[in-house]
């Protein structure tokens, strides 16, 4: 794993199996709340979201099959890309 | 952050038991970790608010790193604020002025992550910018 700087940048882009609900939108931002010297910005079409903000993130309103990109800027952004990626395309994203 | 002292915990002050108790359940749901209390309707379970129930629902919220109090409507405000004069310089409780839901939602989620008081307090204030679609 190459080290870690503050210009790193990772973009993800992923196709939701379901819908964008509160609870994911909950993960998402709690995950970018953990780290705070790293952006997380949502992308879905014309939407945007810091991912910080779980009301942004809610108010894309992403539906199944939206592509959605995920751009980390900052420290551990693979990592972070990857767990955001993660929890947008978890199946439990149904839930809620 | 705040680790090691406690999470900021989230007080949701409504007239009606049920509906503080359903944010707090939907919230909780949303914001994973987060301690969120509710102080809804008064003693006997009917429409209003109590200044016995937020003192207590304060108590339970407390981990030592502050509480922010959510109010939902207009004597929920002065009933908290009643609580707050009352407490003095014995609680670092603050009362916002946040939608209800919306602002729960956001304070409890930065709260999870270990936010400090005053982030909280700031997630649940830019809640009232924030578009729902």
């Amino acid at each position: 794993m190459p080290p870690s700087s503050d210009d790193d940048v990772a973009e993800r882009v992923v196709v939701l199996p379901k819908p964008l609900h509160a609870r994911p939108a909950g993960q998402l931002a709690q995950l970018a709340g953990r780290h705070k010297e790293t952006t997380v910005q949502l992308v879905a079409g014309e939407k945007k979201a810091n991912a910080r903000s779980v009301l942004a993130v809610m108010a894309m309103g992403a539906v199944t099959g939206t592509e959605v990109t995920v751009t980390a800027t900052g420290p551990n952004a693979e990592a972070i890309a990857d767990e955001a990626a993660g929890i947008l395309t978890a199946a439990e994203a149904a839930d809620g | 952050m705040t680790e090691g002292i406690g999470l900021v915990g989230i007080v949701l002050i409504s007239h009606s038991e049920a509906l503080a108790e359903g944010a707090a359940e939907l919230v909780r749901q949303i914001a994973g970790g987060a301690t969120v209390v509710p102080a809804g309707g008064t003693e006997d379970g009917s429409l209003g608010t109590s200044t016995d129930k937020i003192e207590a629902a304060i108590e339970d919220a407390d981990a030592g790193s502050g509480v922010v109090l959510i109010p939902d409507l207009g004597s929920a405000v002065l009933s908290a604020r009643s609580v707050l004069a009352d407490l003095a310089g014995e609680t670092t409780a603050r009362l916002v002025d946040a939608p209800f839901v919306e602002g729960a939602v956001a304070a409890a989620v930065a709260a999870g992550t270990g936010a400090d008081l005053d982030a909280v307090i700031a997630a649940a204030e830019e809640a009232r910018d924030a578009a729902k679609f």
